[in-house]
């Protein structure tokens, strides 16, 4: 047995050892990482029937990805325009949203963090309660807003801003807003916990010298909070990208997200390995663009879930 | 448990992957001893102390306590108890059951726990405070729970870490005499580790000095402080003024040391080193700051020092002269006040003179950091 | 000052606008949830109803959903918090070299996207299946199985991440103090590492139960037989809403402020009780006689707490004998006025462009050959029907002027926003239905 081993379970004791290694092991292998290999694998291969899988049939392909790139062989177009389209679009509005969350939560997660007293508490509660509420819910509530005879159309047409009811839904600006609001928490509490534990005496000292409060932030807060913001925007980022139920309920008939590629490619054409290798796609570019962002604003892996 | 049961240390050694902690350790602790491991912080006094209650398996040699091998057997199963650095109380307990946790574990009903609880409550005078929670007792308070949680396991051994590191001055002091007390009344074997050298002089019937992982000396304390076996027991016990130098000569017991700075000196041998010093070694000296008198000036001879007086500083039970001494270290000397007329000396030359069996030799090695 | 007190303001405005944001749609979508109309909205407002609560009550899949969402979470919990706290222990005392190797692993499920862990999880059992040659029906295909492995997957981190929080104040030397006393490892660990985390314990499945209850991309592609309420939810709000669901929000919206505020309130008593136990003297806490404060002084949660089962009873109490039919026939009726009003109107419209367009022929013919700009404005403003009408023709037929009167009272009445709830028939009806 080696050294280490010996030492864990004299530690640990050894039922004790042996259960919390057997927890931890069947979590990280048999749940996180070979779930992900056999997706990975899966997608590069043809999709049969269940009798032929481990047939002469199933071999190695990489039709599932060029399907992605170039569309169903002899199709009319060169590319895959639709699904393409689909992807950058997702990716692009991901970012758009993450933008959109961190400008709109910093102040919040400043104010909360900086400010001492009985009613943060209550704004704590009031900004968790919301998060508590099924995500599918609060896509509902957002339709309930943003339909044609929903209240902010009866609102507009009736204060006479608009003439006739304007279609959030079609024009994204309901989804964009449901996406932005199921993750505002997770943008939040990261940011929130890095500015709590920053010394106001540097903000004070900083004020003494005369700076403004944009200098403040810009040289003092930010820098520091910058784990914190790193954190929340990746959260965002990945969540939006990989978001279902509020492209599902709050997306336009015509505008998919990418996820609802890969819902239609496993639910309506039972087509696993072509999901799987849409999920693979897409799994693997959120990552290198989280890594891409990591490393442009030098932060660690160890920072986030802080 | 009236006899006590000894703990003996054979040829230990404790690695940390290359990192060597504990270098050859021999020691023999007599039953009912208060013992003493006293070193600076990362000697490897506190890893000792681990081994010998369980946490640790030595890299080589054996732990014995009563004569039985201890390899291979948990903390849980040894006769040992531990007080430990910050006490690690059960936080969510109340003190009643702190104290007979060894009890609930051996599955005692909860009245003979109150019942025992009670005593023990009574004989570290804190009795009816079994219902609070350690969080609402005092740093005094919670140490006294300590021992008794340690006691109530009716161990052989007590293994104390540091205990009083977290209390101020004033109260360690006073704990000093408590914990003698207490271990003069139970009897049993305990071992003590402090960096505290007050500490270790006032309560142990015998001391190890230790310094990165060696044991320098083991002697009981009054042996330690006039006859250090080492540069670094003589510098570490108490304040001590250091001349370096080299052995010009050897007369029985006694050295004639040639300073680097203040002449030929002479010095006693210290005695687990007679024999062992030749002429022609490197050799250092060493006078307690008490140990001087003022001598009339311009005196010369082999226990004769004279040097500038940088300042002077009146303590009340002593004048202090720091004077000019070696590598920029200043030779301090403290004279009683004994009502005698004192005079300013600063900036003057004086001459101090020592009686030779106060002056101690030992070959030249490492002195403690300050 | 004055800066100072903008600023303020400016703080309190943003505010205003983030939390109307944050609790507006909740707000709104409970609002529906009291108002009859078939499709959930909050104006024009017509009757207070509880008929969709009852409707809800009535929907098997719901209930079904509800009972399955249960069990998987109920499950989840269990496998989560378990593998969370080992995990969590494994981070405390994994070989340093290993460390960030090892938490990238663990908190990697929270980044990736639901939909990438229910594929995996679904792709990767099934294999597990084939190769163990076992059916379609199997253990390993059950969806209650399925949806628990695959959520417990990235739910476990969160707990992880709870947990380790605490445990990193956790000092080792309690559980070695306890060893030395003579425990085994596994008492030492149920008497006191277990008391210690068990505030941690107790957040990490209650986030974990509503990370599962909540969950839906995952559990979208895992859950087989056993559709969760999350499921049912999304495929009824995806083919058609009716405020049944609004109602079910409401239910949930109100479980969850009960919980928040009991959890605070809870939190607050402790807090005085440890405050008041600092200084309670030793008689006192002898004699167990020890002052406490008043539950209620100086905890508004519990304030809220009350205040909320008060509003709660009142409003089960009023649902048990209010009728909304009286209400909702008066609304019915209106509705059916209006509507042949409006039928009054289009008639009355086709009729007037019939005329103009007459006079228009008419007019055409005899001016063949006079301005050239009057015939084209005319022919242009044909395209707006009726509505520039009695002003262009104003003095074209003097019958038009009674009906767009009487045509644009009942418009009025429909924009005001509270459509018949303010109509005296309305509240005389309500009024009846009281008594």
């Amino acid at each position: 047995m080696p050294s280490f081993l010996k030492e864990f379970f004299k530690r640990n004791g050894v039922g004790m050892g042996s259960l919390m290694l057997g927890l931890v092991l069947f979590w990280t292998i048999g749940l996180i990482i070979l779930p992900q290999l056999s997706m990975l694998d899966f997608s590069f291969r043809p999709n049969l029937p269940p009798p032929e899988i481990g047939g002469p049939k199933d071999v190695y392909t990489l039709e599932n990805y060029k399907y992605l790139i170039f569309g169903p062989e002899g199709g009319s177009q060169d590319y895959n325009a639709v699904d393409l389209r689909v992807f950058f679009r997702t990716l692009v509005a991901a970012v758009c949203v993450t933008v959109f969350n961190l400008i709109f939560c910093y102040p919040i997660a400043y104010y909360l963090a900086q400010t001492k007293g009985n009613h943060i508490r209550i704004f704590a509660l009031m900004l968790i309660i919301p998060y508590w509420i099924n995500e599918i819910l609060r896509a509902f509530a957002l339709r309930i807003i943003f339909g044609e005879t929903g209240v902010l159309n009866n609102l507009f047409v009736g204060l006479g801003i608009f003439d006739t009811p304007f279609d959030f839904i079609r024009n994204d600006i309901a989804l964009y807003a449901g996406l932005g609001y199921a993750y505002i928490l997770l943008m939040i509490f990261p940011i929130y916990n890095v500015i709590e534990s920053l010394d106001r005496n540097q903000i004070e000292a900083a004020r003494d010298m005369g700076a403004s409060w944009p200098m403040i932030h810009r040289r003092v807060v930010i820098p520091y909070a910058k784990p914190g913001i790193s954190s929340g925007c990746t959260m965002v980022f990945m969540l939006s990208a990989g978001a279902l139920a509020a492209p599902q309920i709050l997306g336009g008939p015509s505008s998919l997200w990418f996820t609802q590629l890969i819902y239609q490619q496993f639910n309506d054409n039972s087509d696993w390995p072509q999901g799987a290798a849409y999920a693979v796609v897409l799994l693997v570019t959120c990552i290198l663009l989280v890594l891409a962002i990591m490393r442009l604003f030098k932060v660690n892996m160890g920072d986030i879930g802080k | 448990m009236s006899a006590g049961v000894g703990v003996d240390l054979e040829n230990l050694w404790i690695r940390f992957g290359d990192f060597v902690a504990v270098r050859d350790a021999n020691v023999k602790i007599n039953g009912g001893d208060f013992f003493s491991f006293l070193g600076p912080s990362g000697c490897g006094k506190t890893t000792i102390l681990r081994a010998v209650s369980g946490f640790l398996e030595p890299s080589e040699g054996n732990v014995l306590i009563g004569g039985n091998n201890m390899r291979g057997i948990g903390p849980n199963k040894r006769p040992t108890a531990l007080i430990f650095q910050n006490l690690a109380l059960f936080p969510l307990m109340k003190v009643w059951e702190n104290i007979t946790f060894s009890m609930e574990i051996k599955g005692a009903s909860a009245k003979e726990r109150r019942k025992r609880a009670d005593e023990l409550l009574d004989m570290i005078a804190l009795p009816g405070q079994g219902d609070k929670l350690p969080s609402e007792l005092s740093g005094g308070q919670r140490q006294r729970v300590a021992i008794a949680r340690a006691l109530c396991a009716e161990p052989d051994v007590l293994l104390l870490d540091e205990p009083l590191s977290a209390l101020d001055l004033k109260l360690r002091q006073h704990m000093r005499t408590e914990l003698r007390e207490i271990q003069q009344r139970v009897g049993i074997t305990f071992i003590y580790i402090t960096h505290d050298q007050g500490e270790a002089l006032t309560m142990s019937d015998n001391i190890a000095v230790m310094k990165a992982g060696v044991i320098d000396q083991i002697a009981d304390g009054k042996t330690i402080y006039n006859d250090p076996a080492t540069a670094f027991a003589a510098s570490f016990v108490g304040e001590n003024n250091v001349f370096r130098g080299k052995v010009k000569r050897i007369m029985g017991d006694e050295a004639l040391i040639s300073t680097n700075r203040s002449g030929d000196l002479v010095a006693r041998i210290s005695s687990a080193n007679q024999g062992k010093m030749a002429e022609g070694d490197d050799a250092m000296m060493f006078i307690r700051p008490e140990a001087f008198a003022l001598a009339p000036n311009g005196a010369t001879g082999d226990h004769f020092i004279t040097a500038r007086v940088n300042h002077e500083e009146f303590e009340g039970n002593v004048f202090n002269i720091f004077m000019e001494g070696e590598g920029g270290k200043e030779l301090k000397v403290s004279i009683p006040n004994l009502g005698q007329s004192f005079e300013d000396h600063t900036g003057q030359n004086i001459t101090l003179e020592y009686e030779t069996q106060n002056a101690v030799a030992v070959p030249a090695g490492e002195l403690a950091a300050e | 000052m004055k800066s100072f007190s903008f600023l303020r303001l400016s703080v309190w405005f943003y505010l205003a606008i983030f939390f109307a944001y944050l609790l507006g749609p909740l707000v709104i979508m409970s609002v529906t949830a009291f108002n009859s109309p078939e499709f959930p909205r909050a104006s024009p407002w017509e009757c207070l109803t509880f008929e969709w609560f009852s409707a809800l009550f009535q929907d098997e899949r719901i209930l079904n959903g509800i009972w399955n969402s249960i069990l998987v979470g109920a499950g989840t919990v269990v496998l989560s918090v378990a593998m969370g706290l080992a995990g969590a222990l494994m981070l405390t005392q994994i070989w340093p070299k290993l460390r960030a190797t090892y938490y990238t692993i663990i908190i990697a499920p929270i980044l990736i996207p639901g939909v990438v862990l229910g594929i995996s999880t679904l792709v990767f059992w099934d294999r597990i299946n084939r190769m163990l040659g076992l059916g379609v029906d199997s253990f390993l295909s059950n969806g209650l199985f399925l949806t628990i492995i695959g959520q417990s997957t990235f739910i476990a981190s969160y707990c992880m991440l709870v947990l380790v929080a605490r445990l990193q104040r956790y000092d080792i030397a309690l559980t070695e103090a306890a060893l030395d006393l003579g425990a085994t490892h596994t008492q030492a660990f149920r008497k006191v590492l277990l008391p210690f985390m068990k505030p941690a314990i107790a957040s990490a499945a209650v986030l974990a139960f509503l990370a599962s209850f909540e969950n839906y991309n995952t559990t979208t592609f895992t859950f087989g037989e056993y559709p969760t309420l999350t499921i049912e939810l999304a495929q009824k709000v995806r083919y058609g809403i009716t405020p049944a669901i609004s109602a079910l929000a409401f239910i949930i919206v109100v479980l969850t402020v009960f919980a928040a505020l009991a959890n605070e309130a809870n939190i607050r008593r402790k807090e005085l009780v440890a405050a008041a136990r600092k200084d309670a003297t030793v008689e006192e806490l002898e004699s167990g006689r020890m002052r406490l404060p008043n539950f209620f002084s100086s905890n508004w949660a519990a304030v809220g707490l009350v205040v909320l089962a008060c509003l709660t009873v009142a409003t089960v109490g009023t649902a048990t004998v209010y009728s909304p039919q009286q209400c909702i026939a008066d609304i019915r009726e209106q509705k059916r006025l209006e509507t042949e009003q409006r039928i009054q109107e289009l008639r009355q419209r086709r009729a007037e462009e019939a005329a103009r367009r007459a006079a228009e022929e008419a007019e055409s013919g005899a001016d063949s050959t006079g301005g050239q700009s009057k015939p084209a404005a005319g022919g242009n403003s044909s395209g707006f029907g009726g509505a520039f009408a009695p002003s262009a023709l104003g003095g074209d037929s003097s019958t038009d002027d009674p009906d767009t009167g009487a045509d644009a009272a009942p418009e009025q009445d429909s924009g005001s926003g509270f459509g018949g709830a303010f109509d005296p028939n309305a509240l005389s009806g309500g009024g009846d239905d009281g008594n």
